[in-house]
This record gives C-alpha cells, sequence and structure tokens, in this order.
C-alpha cells in the first residue's frame, strides 16, 4: 500500500502502459525514493494532509505519481513554497522532493534558510551528481574526474569541488534529522526507506526541519548499466559523500500555530481605530479661508522634531476637518543628519503635497532658515529657533521673519526635547490656524499612553504661544 | 525455530518492466534473470522470473523503481482491474465574507502604512519579504501587527524567496502580500511568471525608486514598464493598480486582494518612494473581509486531495490552450476593470494624464490652469493595466492635446500610445514633463509645458 495513484492519469492522460509507468528511465533511483515517500506517507496516515512540492529536473512530475495534495515550484525555490504551504496551513504535512542540480546549486539559498529556519518541513534531497533532464551536465555534486557533458575532460578543480549536503546541513543549529542513504543494496534500501519514513514522521511530530539525502542512480547519464550505476554509487559516490546519520536531536515540538483573527473589534482595535468622538462630525474650526489651502516647513536636524511636530500639525488638522499631508525628507545618516518635513493644509483636498513655497517656514537651525528662508512666500512667516540662530539672514521684507528663544524655554521646562511643541505654539499664535485648544487636545491624545509627559508639552505649547504674542 | 510464514511471490507485469535488473542481483535463490525477449507493448526487454525456489522474501519488490512493474499478489490484481477514475472534482468554493463595521475616526498614516492596514483590514495574515528602501515601513507595521491577529510574518531569504513563500501560500489558498522597492521587483518577477502560469493570487505593493541598478531611494515610477509589459517570461498580465494618496494607498491594496482571488492572479500595487513616505488622513471602510478557500488550493486536506498547482504543461497544445485561456482572463480584466479619477475633464481642451505623486502636482497644476482661463483636465490611471482607455476616449473630441506628466523617461506615456492605438484613436498633439533619478514634476515645470502647448494647439 502506498501513495501512489494506481492509474497515473497525468502521465500522458492515462493513456496505455503510461497509465501505470512512471517517466524515469530504466534503473533510475528516483523511482524507489519516490515510492519510499509514498509508503511512508500511506503508513503514518497522513495522505490527506500532505503536500508535495515538486522541484524542476527529472523529479518535476512527481504530482503524476504522488495522490496527495501537489504543487510545483520554480527551479530551487521548492523550500520556499513549501515553506509557504506549511505556514498557510501548519497542520499539513509539506514534502519538498529537489535533484541536486535544484537544491545544491541555483536553489542553495532557499534550502539553507529553510533548513536554519527550523520550522518542520520534510525535505527529500536526490543526489545523482549529474544534471538528468537537461542531458547529463556538471552538478554541484558531479565528483573531480566525473566527466559530464559539460566537463568533457571530467571535472577539475577549477570547476568547483562537489559540495556535501547533508554535512552542511547538519551544522546548522535549527534541523533535528539530517541523514544520508543510498539505493544500491537491498540493506541500503532498508535504510532509506526507513530514514524517509522518519523524517516524515518527525513533521507530524512538530519536531522540526528534517532532510534526507538519497543517493540515486543516473544510469543514462553515467553511461552505465543500471547495475554498473549502483556498484558506481557504492564504490565512487560514497568515500566523497559518506552515508550515516548527520544529525538526529530532540527539540522543542512546534506550535501551537497561531490561529488567525479576523473578529472586527480585533482587526480595528489593531491598527488603532478609534470610534468617533460622539459620533459627529469633527466641527470645521480654522482660519483657513474657504477652499484655501497653506503650505509649512519644518526644518531642522536630526532630533529637532520637525516630524513628530509636522505630524501633530497633520493630526491638529483632520481633527480640525481639513485634509492634510506631511512628507519627510531626511540626509543618509540614519541619526542626525537634516530633517525636513513638508505639510500642507486644505479646506478640500490637498493637491500637490510638498510645500516649496511654505506659507510658513520653521527653521531650528541656521543652515535651515539659510536654506528655505527665501522659499517662503510673500507675505509669510519665518519663525526661527533664535536660541541657536544668533543673525538670520536678510529675507522679502513682505516675510516675516520672527526668532523665538525655542530652545531657551524648552530648557527652561527642564525638558528641551518638547521644542518642537514650544515652535508649535509658537506657530499657533503666529498664524492663529486653529484655536488653541485644537492643538492642546491634539498633543494630549498623542501623548495617551504617556501621561507623565502631557502637562510639560502642554506647558510647552503655551509658553510657545505667549512667547510668540510677546514678541 | 520458528517456522518461516509463506509469504506471496511477486508478480512480473512484464508490460510495465523496463528491465534494469536491479531486482536481480538482490534475490538470494536466483529466481530472477536478465530477460531476452523485446516486449511487444512497451518495445523493451523485462527480466524473466522462474519462481520455483522463492521463499516470497520481497526484496525483489523493494529493488524495482518502477512501482507497478514487479509488485506483491495482491496488488496485481487491483492494477489489472484499475479503470480511469472519474474526473477530479474539487470541493466547492468557501467564498470570503465581508463583515460591516461602523465608521471610525479617520487615521493618519504615511502610504506604507496605510497599505498595511487595508491588507489587515482585508484579511491578509500572512506577510512574506525582504527589506529594501522605501517600501520597508510597511513590512516594519505588519511585523508589529500580524502576531495579534494569529498571523504569520516571514522575513524572507530574499525578494526571490518571497515571491516562492507567497506562490506556495496563494497556492495553499491564503491571502498573502509583500512590500518591496524597484531592485527588489525585479528580482520578483521570475516568481511573478509562474504564480500567473500556475493562477496563483497575491499582492506586491512595489514602492518604485531611482533606477536603474541600484540608483537611489528617490521616488520614480520606474516600474511601470515591469508591471505593465515584464511580469518575468511568458505572455503575462496582471491587474497593476497605481494609488495617489495615502487613502488610495489603503482602499488599493484592500481592492488589490479582492481582484487577486476573483481573477486567481498576482496584483500589483504601484505606488513611488513619495506617496510611500507621505502622511495623510485615511479613513477606513466601512466593511472588513474573512477570506474564504478557493475550490482550486492546495490546503493539505482530503477535500482538496487532487488539485495541482503547476505552471508546466508539457504538450504544446495543451500550453498553448493554457496561455488562451489566460488571455481570455486578461481581456475580462481588461473590459471589468479600467478604473480612472477624471478631474475637471468635462470641457477640457488640453488633457494632463499622470498617476501616483506626479498625479497630485498635476492636479494643482490644472487648478492654476483654470485660473488662467486655460481649459485644462486631470486624466490620473488608477489602473495602469488595464490602461483605463475607456474612460479616456470620450474626452478625445473635444482635447485638443494631451500633456503626459510622469517621473520616468515615458513609461506611461507609452501605455497611452498603446492603448490609443489598439483603441483605434488618433488623438492630437501629445507632449510630456518627465523627470528622472528621484525629481519628481514640479507644478512650475507642468504650468510651463501646458502653457506653451495650449497656446500652440490655440493658433
Amino acid at each position: 500500500m502506498s501513495a501512489l495513484y494506481e492509474r497515473f492519469e497525468r502521465h500522458d492522460h492515462g493513456r496505455g502502459l503510461k497509465a501505470q509507468a512512471t517517466h524515469y528511465c530504466p534503473g533510475c533511483g528516483h523511482g524507489l525514493a519516490q515510492q519510499y515517500l509514498a509508503q511512508a506517507i500511506e503508513k503514518l496516515g497522513v495522505q490527506d494532509r500532505t503536500v508535495a512540492v515538486s522541484p524542476v529536473g527529472c523529479a518535476v512530475l512527481l504530482y503524476y505519481y504522488l495522490d496527495v495534495g501537489n504543487t510545483q515550484a520554480a527551479h530551487g525555490r521548492a523550500p520556499a513554497v513549501a515553506l509557504g504551504h506549511k505556514l498557510a496551513h501548519p497542520e499539513s504535512v509539506v514534502v519538498s522532493y529537489q535533484g541536486d542540480g535544484d537544491l545544491a546549486s541555483i536553489g542553495l539559498t532557499e534550502i539553507l534558510h529553510a533548513a536554519q529556519l527550523g520550522i518542520p518541513l520534510t525535505v527529500i534531497f536526490a543526489n545523482n551528481a549529474v544534471y538528468g533532464m537537461t542531458g547529463g551536465q556538471l552538478a554541484p555534486t558531479t565528483l573531480l574526474g566525473q566527466q559530464t557533458t559539460t566537463s568533457p575532460r571530467g571535472r577539475g578543480r577549477e570547476m568547483g569541488q562537489p559540495l556535501r549536503m547533508a554535512e552542511l546541513i547538519a551544522q546548522l543549529e535549527a534541523p533535528v534529522y539530517v541523514e544520508r542513504v543510498a539505493l544500491y543494496d537491498a540493506k541500503q534500501r532498508v535504510r532509506a526507506a526507513k530514514a524517509i519514513e522518519k523524517a516524515l514522521r518527525l513533521q507530524v511530530e512538530g519536531a522540526g526541519f528534517s532532510f534526507v539525502e538519497v543517493l540515486t542512480e543516473c544510469p543514462t547519464h553515467l553511461g552505465l548499466s543500471p547495475v554498473e550505476a549502483e556498484r558506481w554509487v557504492k564504490e565512487r559516490m560514497t568515500p566523497v559523500f559518506p552515508l550515516g546519520v548527520k544529525k538526529d536531536v530532540a527539540a522543542t515540538p512546534w506550535g501551537p500555530w497561531p490561529e488567525p483573527s479576523f473578529d472586527p473589534e480585533a482587526v480595528l482595535a489593531a491598527v488603532g481605530a478609534e470610534p468617533l468622538a460622539d459620533g459627529a462630525a469633527p466641527a470645521r474650526v480654522h482660519a483657513l479661508p474657504p477652499a484655501g489651502e497653506l503650505g509649512f516647513k519644518l526644518a531642522g536636524a536630526g532630533g529637532d522634531g520637525a516630524q513628530t511636530a509636522a505630524l501633530l500639525l497633520v493630526r491638529a488638522a483632520i481633527d480640525a476637518g481639513l485634509d492634510a499631508t506631511h512628507i519627510p525628507s531626511y540626509g543618509p545618516e540614519s541619526r542626525g543628519g537634516t530633517s525636513y518635513a513638508d505639510v500642507r493644509i486644505a479646506d478640500g483636498q490637498v493637491l500637490s503635497p510638498d510645500a516649496s513655497a511654505p506659507d510658513a517656514l520653521v527653521a531650528f537651525n541656521a543652515p535651515s532658515l539659510a536654506r528655505f528662508g527665501p522659499a517662503v512666500r510673500p507675505g509669510g512667516l519665518a519663525l526661527y529657533d533664535g536660541s541657536v540662530i544668533a543673525a538670520a539672514p536678510a529675507l522679502d521684507p513682505s516675510v516675516r521673519l520672527t526668532g523665538l528663544p525655542i530652545t531657551g524655554i524648552a530648557r527652561e521646562l527642564g525638558q528641551p526635547l518638547v521644542k518642537n511643541v514650544v515652535a508649535l505654539g509658537a506657530l499657533q499664535a503666529l498664524t492663529g490656524i486653529f484655536p488653541e485648544e485644537r492643538f492642546l487636545s491634539t498633543i494630549r491624545e498623542a501623548l495617551r499612553k504617556r501621561p507623565a509627559l502631557v502637562e510639560v508639552n502642554a506647558e510647552a505649547f503655551r509658553r510657545g504661544a505667549r512667547a510668540a504674542r510677546e514678541a | 525455530m520458528a517456522r518461516m510464514e509463506a509469504r506471496p511471490k511477486p508478480v512480473l507485469r512484464e508490460d510495465w518492466c523496463k528491465g534494469c535488473g536491479r531486482c536481480v542481483e538482490v534475490c538470494a535463490r536466483s529466481c530472477i534473470a536478465p530477460g531476452e525477449q523485446v516486449n511487444p507493448g512497451s518495445g523493451l526487454v523485462p527480466i524473466s522470473l522462474r519462481l520455483d525456489d522463492c521463499n516470497g522474501c520481497g526484496l525483489c519488490v523493494d529493488a524495482c523503481p518502477e512501482p507497478y512493474a514487479l509488485v506483491a499478489a495482491g496488488l496485481a490484481g487491483r492494477l489489472a482491474a484499475a479503470r480511469p477514475p472519474a474526473p477530479w472534482a474539487p470541493p466547492p468554493e468557501v467564498p470570503a465574507e465581508r463583515v460591516p463595521v461602523p465608521e471610525r475616526r479617520p487615521l493618519v498614516l504615511k502610504g506604507t502604512h496605510a497599505s498595511a492596514v487595508g491588507a489587515l483590514l482585508a484579511g491578509c495574515r500572512h506577510f512574506f519579504g525582504y527589506p529594501i528602501t522605501p517600501s520597508t515601513e510597511g513590512a516594519e507595521l505588519m511585523a508589529k501587527l500580524l502576531p495579534a491577529l494569529g498571523g504569520t510574518f516571514l522575513q524572507a531569504a530574499s525578494e526571490v524567496a518571497t515571491v516562492n513563500h507567497m506562490y506556495g501560500c496563494g497556492g495553499a489558498g491564503r491571502p498573502s502580500m509583500t512590500f518591496t522597492s524597484s531592485p527588489g521587483f525585479s528580482l520578483m518577477l521570475e516568481g511573478i511568471s509562474y504564480m500567473i502560469g500556475a493562477e496563483v493570487p497575491g499582492v506586491f505593493v512595489d514602492v518604485m525608486r531611482a533606477g536603474p541598478g541600484l540608483g537611489n531611494i528617490g521616488p520614480e515610477q520606474s516600474d511601470l514598464k515591469l508591471a505593465c509589459r515584464g511580469l518575468g517570461h511568458g505572455n503575462t498580465h496582471a491587474p497593476v493598480l497605481a494609488p495617489a494618496t495615502p487613502q488610495e494607498m489603503l482602499d488599493f491594496t484592500a481592492l488589490a486582494f479582492e481582484l487577486a482571488f476573483r481573477y486567481r492572479t498576482p496584483v500589483v500595487v504601484l505606488a513611488d518612494g513619495h506617496l510611500g513616505q507621505m502622511t495623510g488622513k485615511v479613513s477606513l471602510p466601512r466593511e472588513l473581509a474573512r477570506p474564504g478557500l478557493p475550490s482550486w488550493a492546495v490546503p493539505g486536506d482530503a477535500a482538496h486531495r487532487g488539485n495541482l498547482v503547476c505552471s508546466l504543461l508539457l504538450e504544446e497544445a495543451q500550453q498553448e490552450r493554457h496561455n488562451l485561456a489566460l488571455l481570455e482572463k486578461y481581456a475580462r480584466v481588461t473590459a471589468a476593470e479600467q478604473r480612472a479619477e477624471l478631474f475637471r475633464c468635462d470641457d477640457a481642451e488640453l488633457v494632463l494624464v499622470a498617476c501616483n505623486s506626479p498625479a497630485r502636482t498635476a492636479k494643482g497644476a490644472v487648478q492654476a490652469l483654470r485660473a488662467e482661463g486655460i481649459r485644462a483636465g486631470l486624466f490620473r490611471p488608477q489602473t495602469v493595466w488595464p490602461f483605463p482607455i475607456r474612460h479616456l476616449a470620450p474626452l478625445l473630441g473635444r482635447a485638443r492635446a494631451i500633456l503626459v506628466v510622469e517621473a520616468s523617461d515615458g513609461q506611461l506615456e507609452d501605455e497611452l500610445r498603446l492603448a490609443l492605438s489598439h483603441a483605434g484613436r488618433a488623438p492630437g498633439e501629445i507632449r510630456h514633463v518627465r523627470r528622472l533619478g528621484g525629481v519628481l514634476p514640479a507644478e512650475g515645470e507642468i504650468l510651463a509645458a501646458a502653457r506653451s502647448l495650449s497656446a500652440e494647439v490655440r493658433q
């Protein structure tokens, strides 16, 4: 009994002899490895749960034979596809079956990362030291000296040396079971069948990632009879690819697996959605003319808080029933470089979101004022931190150039980081864009999870506003 | 001494024996010999059996690479009687559900975050991705939020691994997505071709940046051509959505999941670096999705066991039929899914065409042109494949000229020209404003180009 179809309807539509014959050449080892896999599936009672991932290469047609859920992967990607299946349905039993070109050459990244991830998967790796489907070319496991169509004088050192995949996988921490087996005599075949069954059982038990390398015969491309090919594997391959268990460790079983939640309340809470305040639409309280639009530029160094202030401005505007956008731009440094924010607020829809000619500029340092000051619209506002900018450059006379001791006020409050909120208070006082309470309630809400900071920020805002009124 | 039980002797099904001889060596009693006669059915030379001395050890059966050549006696009878099964009938589809939710306060989100939220609301609980600026904040938000919803976040080894995780997850019938940016999108194209071939759903949010090569992380519409014309090898097309606001980042990502499962296809949401970083007001939809399970999926259960997700069709005629079926699907998508926003186009003599961030600047330009008395409008494709020619065509009678505004070397204009050509429409003058390398078209240069084009066509 096994999990093979009794008729291979996918093989030439089940016509003639093909309904019960594989497409493999006489004596090919794939047929054996796949039968052992099918027997293990049957024995463990997991036929309904099994998903087999076929590779590219001679074994690509695995889905002709295995009566399980089947999928066929791109060359080398079977372990990545297998992981997708396993994570989609952790109760499924996912087997990736791959040849040596697929697994050890083009798919080396995928197999190593899947192995070290360690999530329960079963990988059967058929190593026959040659590319079969494409016609006998050099494989990553081809032996030194072995002739192939792309190493016609034998594999030399300049073509690289054979990759021992079982050893490579076994030295990783995550896999629980790695064994190399062969098929060249009755004893080895029994061991191979047992190893495949064990690799599958470990997945069923949730133990972890297991890997069985099977040395298979490719009589056709070795140019040998099937029986000679068995001998070749025994005598030539096993010295390079020693048989045996490479790793077999106990591990904490995986699971329980997360159960996806689609509960609307949970989803809305996760994304931070809140009920409408009193169920009413926000009051449109602001100083914008109908269909009016304002642009702001907040500029300084990283750490000045320009982006946070910009986001508070945007949130306040949206809470006031307006549309608003924010675009940050940074220097290439991860920390401490330039940090500019463009904000646009519109009664209606913000069209172009950049503020290349802002109605108001907030400059936290001299380079920012020098760079963006001249861009401020005629009649606009250029607010700068007088604590750090000693002398402001000359700007268009219609621009209201206002220096306030922004950093100084923040220091007086014992909290230098609140200078951006001092600046917002000043901006509010100088533009009257919203009622003060609008801003304050936005600040309070933004700090809801850090209530200790609310008062110092509110005070920073009020002090900034007062300084602006007195200036 | 225990008595050996009598065990069944093997049966040779000669037609299926390929004569490899692997059973010959294993038989300790020399019951098996290489054959001498060609089998007329297979054209091969099967082995020959003389079972007089056979003790039923079964080693020969275990040595036979062919599953149904040398078999146990009981199986042989069943195999001979096996008849073609009834055609595989997959189980009925479990449809996705839509769950109404009360109105919520608008969120203030940047584009990438809005897209991630859209995916969660659309029922996506599987994220695979590889970090790449300027798309990564979307992935980071998914990493933060998915665990609370029992979801799975996997940082893949590469973009190549990413798309193949999605192939597996989508093949298992689950909604999955990734965030990437241009160089990463290039790497995913092989896998997208497989997804299209095997008809596997999945959502790709590509926050485009400047290229070619490593380019930079500034905004460019560098992948329009890839997304519309180059989704890997083969005759590939997939819906390509082009949002222009954080709100559309949410709405179109959610829509992408719907389209992905409706048409069994990958769907690309093309954003740009500017839009990914742009924060704005985002209203939440009034319903959430609870995914179903498609009948064609391979989830690893009894009901779906006969399913196969595969893009390999060895027979040319079969592959051609599959291609024709895909083309028919593309035609259905083209007929049903063209989307565009028309802004002041009703009486427009000059139509600006732009999508993504450049469309917002172009919209501002249209307002300014109107204030100057120039009858300008904006035609903004929201799907770039299919190009929304149906919505553009009615404007062409009145419009005397088109100005394409884009942050690429004409990739949007090529889509426009192809669509016009296929529709048999000869438009008036087509000009363009193009910026590259991370620079977006500025309102000033759009206005200058529009004024001069408008003056020219009025003469």
